[in-house]
């Protein structure tokens, strides 16, 4: 069942759940907006021309979280209490929604379970805002999604002149807008009609059919030198990425803490051995590898691209490296390859 | 609330029950660990099998992988041979008997043994990357396990004979019968009656048949680069040879992702892998 809410009463709906919730949604900071705990439903900025700066997987692997506590002997361990606020994100886009699916595949396995990951995840309701003018830099469709998908969301908001359409897809995403009339057939129709139009209105980026055999050849081909040359390495494009999960693992001296940082693969000191050894000792790996995991590796491990096409890597890179452009040269480099 | 019973960040409580210096340079030191509670110690040995890798771990200062140096029939402890090279391995070589240390593992999936029933052995070690190779001799050698496999030929260099490990086991091993010991050093010395050269050129001489075997080499890469080659002109087929992988790791358990060659992560697919499966992969070692 689709439901109706008009843009007005939001505001409602919002203090309604803020009584059981912390809610976070995208707000205005500076010339972006970013994921923050909602007062009003005037601070919401949920017509922005790009998506949040900052990916929301921070929400449940956060840039910087205690793992272990130790006591000033270095000894004892003390349990680290981590008491997640049932708490909504509202507003996420369908790419980063998806993400967090994804990153599930990696962090609650059958063979280990991440407790830091699981206990946030399962206390965050995820309500989604479909896009009805996907960016320029926007590519969901290419890598299978978009911008109306609802994998990974407990509920979809549409926007459709003064009124929001809702979808839910979970019980508890169901139980939010359960108060909510319905839409009539019309509106349904309208509200679909929409969603195709968005997708529809995206090119295809690139040709993922095969994309992964074509990467796997590459390995050893030229093409990886070249595309890396005006790569900077800093890393933003994994920092700002919603599915790179990669993590380090430090002790915090003063805070008789053991803590994980976000890390990159973009670094040099990332896969540097103790040894020496580096296997990945220059841009050209680096680049590579990050670009055989999103669209090689990923598939062996969770039968799917790891990217979900929101496009923050281009925005943000200082030299303008775009991955689109980058996966539409594998696809036509096949067979300069040397022997390394 | 994070289920902390079943964290697997979370390190077993150890200590250091024993600290040797293993090599004349005192680069190579052996710990050997028992555990502070039983279900840990119950629960390390269900799951333990030769070839696997323990994180060690000082609180404030931090956490790393090494492969386990002993067998499970030789007592509650675990062995480990750790190398001085890094900031954290040099906190370890100052830790004695007493001390507390913590341990997360077994990790990684160790050497495939209940394939090899009734085959012939050929271990193949160099340097410090022997000590999970002496697990598995070890493991061998006990009388209960010796009569599951056929022939053993323990290959071991080292550079000089002051950085051989375990020297009283293994001159031991050269007198018994079941076995066959080559150990070889790189540069000659007065009074060393065994083989003189690199591992690669000693497989060579030694040439172990291919028939009914696998072999088994661990060693610096660049040991372990040359020996394949020679064990596959001998006529050994890819899936008969294995080698143990290392690489920067931090958590262990295929969550942190750095230690991945192709789709494989080392930590929690390897780190034992067949030839076979190592030539499926890119070369990004």
């Amino acid at each position: 069942m689709m439901h109706i809410l008009n843009k007005k009463k939001l505001n409602q709906i919002l203090t309604g759940w803020s009584t059981k919730y912390d809610i976070y949604a995208p707000q205005k900071v500076e010339d972006y907006s970013q994921f923050l705990p909602l007062g009003t439903a005037d601070e919401l900025a949920l017509n922005e021309p790009h998506n949040t700066r900052f990916p929301p997987k921070s929400f449940f692997l956060p840039q910087s979280e205690t793992l272990l506590k130790y006591d000033h002997r270095l000894k004892q361990l003390k349990e680290v209490v981590i008491t997640p606020k049932p708490r909504i994100i509202f507003g996420i886009r369908p790419c980063d929604a998806y993400a967090v699916k994804l990153l599930d595949t990696v962090f609650d396995t059958a063979e280990y379970t991440d407790p830091y990951w699981k206990a946030k995840r399962n206390a965050t309701l995820l309500i989604g805002m479909g896009c009805n003018d996907p960016c320029q830099t926007c590519f969901c469709t290419t890598v299978g999604h978009g911008p109306f998908n609802h994998d990974g969301l407990d509920a979809l908001l549409t926007e459709c002149q003064d009124n929001y359409f809702i979808e839910t897809f979970t019980e508890k995403g169901n139980k939010l807008f359960s108060d909510l009339p319905a839409a009539t057939k019309d509106q349904q129709r309208q509200v679909q009609e929409m969603q195709k139009k968005a997708a529809k209105s995206m090119q295809p980026a690139f040709d993922t059919t095969n994309l992964k055999q074509n990467l796997n050849q590459s390995f050893d081909s030229k093409y990886w030198a070249a595309i890396s040359e005006s790569c900077l390495g800093c890393g933003i494009c994994t920092f700002l990425c919603p599915t790179c999960f990669c993590f380090d693992i430090v002790d915090e001296v003063q805070r008789n803490e053991r803590i994980r940082n976000w890390d990159t693969c973009m670094f040099r000191i990332y896969s540097l051995e103790a040894s020496g050894h580096n296997p990945r000792p220059t841009r050209k790996e680096r680049t590579r590898q990050r670009i055989m995991h999103k669209y090689s590796y990923w598939i062996d491990h969770a039968g799917e691209i790891g990217c979900t096409g929101c496009g923050r890597c281009i925005r943000n890179c200082p030299v303008g490296l775009d991955i689109r452009a980058m996966l539409r040269a594998v696809n036509t480099f096949e067979s300069e390859t040397v022997n390394a | 609330m994070p289920d902390l019973e079943h964290n697997p960040y979370n390190p077993i409580p150890m200590h250091i029950m024993q600290a040797y210096y293993e090599s004349n340079d005192y680069s190579l030191k052996s710990f050997e660990l028992s555990f502070d509670n039983r279900e840990d110690c119950d629960e390390f040995f269900k799951k333990f099998n030769p070839g696997q890798f323990c994180q060690l771990s000082i609180f404030g200062k931090g956490e790393a992988p090494f492969g386990i140096a002993s067998a499970a029939w030789e007592g509650e402890f675990i062995r480990f041979t750790v190398q001085k090279l890094g900031t954290f391995t040099q906190q370890i070589h100052q830790l004695k008997a007493g001390d507390p240390i913590g341990m997360r593992g077994p990790l990684g999936n160790g050497f495939p043994i209940g394939n090899w029933k009734g085959k012939n052995l050929v271990i193949i070690g160099g340097g410090c990357a022997f000590s999970t190779l002496y697990a598995l001799t070890k493991h061998i050698q006990h009388p209960q396990n010796r009569s599951d496999f056929a022939e053993m030929i323990v290959v071991y260099g080292t550079r000089t004979s002051g950085l051989c490990m375990y020297k009283n086991d293994i001159q031991s091993w050269c007198q018994r019968e079941d076995m066959q010991i080559h150990q070889a050093i790189d540069i000659p010395e007065e009074g060393w009656s065994h083989h003189v050269g690199y591992v690669p050129d000693v497989v060579k001489e030694v040439a172990p048949s291919p028939k009914n075997a696998v072999a088994v080499v661990c060693g610096p890469p660049i040991m372990t680069k040359f020996t394949l080659p020679i064990l596959v002109e001998l006529g050994f087929k890819p899936e008969t040879i294995f080698t143990s992988l290392e690489k920067r790791m931090k958590c262990g358990i295929g969550k942190c992702g750095r230690c991945n060659i192709g789709s494989k992560y080392i930590c929690k697919d390897g780190p034992v892998f067949s030839l076979a499966e190592l030539q499926a992969l890119p070369d990004d070692i």
